[in-house]
């Protein structure tokens, strides 16, 4: 038959691309059984699968595929391609169970070429390699934030440093070598409550410091005292008023976890204290199930999740969702504009304590 | 006392036609480490009263500290969304244009006096000039600075 097609008609040139071209092909009738498939995609899909296909053994294509990516999930088989009808599957991105790679994710397109007939068509386009670029890309700028990030800290610690305890130290000290000159006993008395005052001044600076930086409540005393603490603190500076319940009765867990739900925690409410723009914030920390469970709830501002600018470095969500991940837990945001924020920590319990 | 720095703040506050005017706890004792506003007119929230500024943290920290005056005609323009809750007065009173006078007493900072508008670019430079040449007649009681430099 192909010898009666002059070389340069169409039908030649889509029987080269088929034959030729880098991208799987694969044709199925109208009740879903293979009936063309192209040299590409005979090479990433085993032999044996081919033949199920071929035979129209039900699911067969379940042997290779493992799904596809949708609004909800990375990797998901609801409302498969296959099979729903009323869905546009133009284009999307398939996971197949190749013979020689393992699972690779493919640009796929699935439609209908001949309606009349009920034919259809599956194509597939190798998508590793962007997905390579696109995953270094992601990497190369968290890297970057992160070192920002560390930076920052650190340069905010150095200038406490030299700002807060250096000067009150500086201004202690002159104040002292003063004394020697003053001409009463009246005034001596006066000015050494002044430098009492500089040095207590001094010593709370240290100690809030260091308690910003890592609060010994929460090693020494666990998560509840450590939250008490924290928010007392951020009432204080900030004059946000947080309704904290705890429920778990001053229960321990493994440093790690306590960790996690702190920082998780005051990173939550420093979001809440920059963006919501409100007075209050409920916290509520409990056991359920095994779990211990942390919701912080705003009726602030909220913001739309799925499109967001960040408006700082953008690292605060993303951490969060970093850290609930090394202790196996799970973090749910709730928000939506105008109508507050809810965020939901759950970690497992892991053998007590 | 009290009372008097009240009715000094609210005369301020008509002099230049302010929305809103501050003074932090002036008469604390020399020991005493917290910083409060304690005298307010024009507020619209209690929050800024619940706060306890730390020497050197918020418009009150920075200048009891330093000991100068600080003149802020823009807030938004001065200050960007991530490092305005540092400054939770100027949020939760909308604060948009602002000048923060030290108060001394015997060469020492006694207090800090917070004058604004929630209109921005309205505490222009002529104004705040005006504002720190008169502070001393405005604050006769709190306010004496034997060495003045300037």
């Amino acid at each position: 038959m192909k010898q009666t097609v002059p070389s340069s008609s169409l039908h030649n040139y889509l029987l080269k691309m088929y034959d030729n071209c880098s991208e799987a092909i694969f044709f199925f009738n109208v009740v879903g059984n293979l009936v063309h498939l192209n040299n590409a995609a005979k090479q990433i899909v085993d032999i044996e699968v081919i033949e199920k296909m071929f035979l129209g053994e039900t699911n067969a294509i379940c042997l290779t595929c493992h799904g596809y990516t949708s609004e909800e999930a990375l990797v998901t088989c609801k409302s498969c391609y296959f099979h729903e009808k009323s869905r546009d599957f133009s284009s999307f991105q398939l996971f197949l169970n190749t013979k020689n790679e393992g699972i690779v994710p493919y640009a796929a397109s699935f439609q209908t070429i001949d309606e009349q007939y009920g034919i259809k068509m599956l194509m597939l386009r190798p998508l590793t390699k962007q997905m390579e670029t696109h995953n270094k890309l992601l990497e190369n700028t968290t890297v970057k934030k992160v070192i920002k990030a560390q930076e920052d800290e650190r340069k905010r610690i150095s200038r406490e440093l030299h700002d807060s305890v250096a000067q009150e130290v500086l201004s202690s000290l002159l104040e002292i070598q003063l004394v020697k000159y003053l001409p009463n006993e009246e005034a001596v008395h006066e000015r050494l409550q002044q430098i009492e005052g500089s040095l207590s001044r001094l010593l709370d600076d240290i100690s809030n410091m260091s308690v910003e930086l890592r609060p010994a409540s929460l090693d020494d005393l666990g998560i509840e005292a450590a939250f008490r603490s924290h928010f007392s603190w951020i009432e204080k500076n900030y004059g946000l008023e947080i309704h904290y319940t705890s429920e778990i009765n001053g229960q321990r867990y493994n440093s790690e976890m306590e960790t996690v739900i702190y920082r998780v925690g005051q990173e939550a409410i420093l979001n809440a204290l920059k963006y919501a723009n409100v007075d209050e914030i409920f916290v509520h920390l409990y056991e359920a199930e095994d779990n211990v469970i942390l919701h912080i709830i705003d009726q602030g501002n909220g913001f739309n999740l799925a499109n967001y600018n960040a408006k700082g470095t953008g690292l605060g969500l993303f951490g969060m969702k970093e850290r609930t991940a090394l202790v196996n837990g799970t973090i749910q945001i709730d928000t939506e504009i105008g109508k507050g924020t809810k965020v939901v920590l759950s970690v497992p319990i892991e053998g007590g304590i | 006392m009290a009372r008097s720095i009240q009715r000094m703040i609210e005369n301020i506050k008509e002099k230049y036609a302010l929305d809103f005017v501050a003074v932090t706890n002036v008469y604390m004792q020399p020991y005493e480490t917290n910083l409060r506003w304690e005298y307010a007119v024009g507020n619209i929230a209690e929050r800024f009263k619940r706060i306890v500024l730390k020497s050197g943290k918020g418009i009150a920290g920075i200048v009891y500290k330093t000991g100068k005056p600080m003149h802020v005609e823009n807030t938004e323009a001065a200050f960007t969304e991530d490092t305005l809750f540092n400054y939770p007065i100027i949020v939760s009173e909308k604060i948009k244009s602002m000048c923060a006078i030290p108060l001394y007493e015997q060469n020492r900072v006694k207090g800090v006096v917070l004058l604004g508008f929630r209109e921005k670019d309205k505490m222009t430079v002529e104004l705040y000039d005006k504002i720190l040449e008169n502070i001393e007649a405005d604050f006769q009681y709190i306010y004496h600075k034997e060495m003045i430099t300037k």
